[in-house]
């Protein structure tokens, strides 16, 4: 993918979650956001996504630049997935539900068309034991596979993910992680968050630190993790890689 | 239960069908001689007839009130700030005022001037239409508060799932808001049912002819007491105890599933 976003700022109230930020990748399969909490990788991740707007600023992701319009961001959200942190199921509807819906409603498949979608996404990701449960009855871990696989059922321009582990214990971290792993080798297109720094640095093409509203840092993975340039972000890494 | 427990349990029971059999044959005692069934049966047609108006009035109510319900909770979430307003204030002033108000003033004052005519040269009841019309703004009125309050708990994340994976405004409520959202609210919307089907005795004041309009009549003119008011207890009872067992059995069949 391409993406290019110049002088993105986004205020909530009086905070500048994105500030004047910038960001040029030429291509770049996997890009992984990193950074402190609060430092506004969720928020460009939720611009870039069409789950928000910016305050000020252009977005442009393959050649095309995001509108603003309600229509146009809905029709853009339509063509790409977004997974939060955790709660991304409809609890009242089964795991094959929660898949199946989205392609006969939004994407005009047939029921048929749609069911055996599903059945293919669940056998792809070993989900199909859990096909017919509902979220509670699920583990965090297989509800964020489930959401995965609702996202990619079929399959989108540009995933999206924020912190899709965050809420995990070790154990379903690395389920999940996996699976990610296994798109991006797949050719998927992936933007991510996360705070799994051996994880960020073994599936991204490009890494992005992120703090203060803009972006600190951008280069491939073993220069960011092995020689960082900015202060910033060699403190934060500091920190982080010490335990 | 321990022991105690079981014996305090069979005392109070025990005085407690003491106290009301008591009552019960006091009151006949008083009464016996001067209640006579017959007169209920005598009256039977006119009573089934304001039965089944009560019934149908109901019925109508239920659309009518579900309707404006949705309205008023829509209006409350409506980005215009005027409409926001105007759908507060309209609610609260419908809230905080009684039924026999809004009927009579409603009626009298406002819809009958200005309808009646017209619906009564098309062959209409006017009376029915507009009382059935009032009751359903006056219970919507309550529903949307009820509405409002489930649309609302519902968690931020999964209005954001739901325009994640592409749905319009309209499919976030269809598919998404409103079935979570009826399962937390049901039981209070079954109890309001409930109220709309009690309330409709309201409409009397403005001589809709419905179940206890036509009872007071018949007590009225045969001078009737215990005949006329305990099958106007039952008939109301046959109408709203479904409702409630409706309500509690959805209530037990939604609970293991949110």
């Amino acid at each position: 993918m391409k993406l290019e976003v110049t002088e993105l700022t986004k205020c909530y109230g009086k905070t500048r979650a994105l500030d004047a930020l910038s960001l040029a990748v030429e291509s770049s399969r996997v890009l992984v956001l990193i950074g402190p909490s609060g430092g506004g990788k969720s928020t460009l991740l939720r611009v870039l996504g069409g789950l928000d707007v910016g305050d000020s600023g252009q977005v442009t992701i393959n050649r095309q630049p995001i509108l603003t319009d309600p229509n146009a961001l809905q029709a853009y959200r339509r063509k790409n997935g977004f997974l939060f942190q955790q709660f991304n199921l409809f609890p009242h509807y089964t795991a094959r539900r929660n898949i199946a819906l989205p392609l006969e409603k939004v994407h005009g498949f047939s029921p048929a068309e749609a069911a055996a979608m599903t059945e293919q996404a669940l056998a792809r990701f070993s989900l199909l034991e859990h096909a017919d449960k509902l979220p509670s009855q699920l583990s965090g871990g297989q509800q964020q596979r489930v959401g995965i696989a609702r996202a990619v059922a079929r399959p989108p321009e540009i995933l999206f993910l924020d912190e899709p582990t965050s809420a995990l214990d070790p154990e379903m971290t690395a389920e999940v992680l996996e699976l990610i792993q296994e798109l991006s080798e797949a050719g998927q297109d992936i933007i991510l968050s996360t705070h799994e720094m051996g994880f960020a640095r073994a599936v991204a093409n490009q890494v992005a630190f992120v703090a203060a509203g803009k972006i600190e840092e951008l280069s491939p993975p073993d220069e960011l993790f092995g020689s960082p340039k900015s202060p910033l972000c060699q403190r934060f890494l500091s920190r982080v890689m010490r335990y | 239960m321990s022991r105690h427990h079981r014996i305090a349990n069979a005392i109070v029971a025990i005085a407690l069908v003491l106290g009301f059999s008591w009552l019960c044959t006091m009151l006949f005692a008083l009464l016996g001689n001067q209640t006579d069934w017959s007169k209920a049966w005598n009256y039977r047609e006119t009573l089934f007839r304001g039965w089944w108006m009560t019934l149908r009035i109901s019925l109508m109510a239920l659309v009518g009130s579900t309707f404006f319900g949705l309205l008023f909770m829509f209006g409350q979430r409506s980005p215009l700030v005027v409409v926001r307003w105007t759908c507060r204030a309209f609610l609260e002033f419908v809230r905080d005022t009684p039924l026999l108000v809004h009927l009579l003033f409603g009626y009298f004052v406002i819809f009958a001037p200005l309808f009646s005519r017209t619906l009564g040269d098309q062959g209409l009841d006017d009376k029915l239409i507009i009382g059935v019309l009032l009751l359903s703004v006056f219970e919507g009125a309550y529903l949307g508060e009820i509405l409002r309050g489930g649309v609302e708990s519902i968690p931020k994340t999964q209005w954001e799932s739901a325009r994640a994976v592409g749905f319009s405004p309209i499919q976030v409520y269809r598919y998404v808001i409103f079935p979570q959202a009826l399962r937390r609210v049901l039981p209070a919307m079954a109890g309001l049912f409930v109220s709309l089907i009690k309330d409709s005795s309201l409409l009397n004041v403005i001589g809709v002819a419905e179940y206890f309009y036509n009872t007071k009549s018949f007590i009225s003119r045969s001078y009737a007491g215990l005949e006329g008011y305990v099958p106007l207890a039952l008939g109301y009872l046959i109408l709203t105890l479904p409702v409630a067992w409706l309500s509690h059995w959805l209530e037990k069949r939604f609970r293991h599933e949110t």
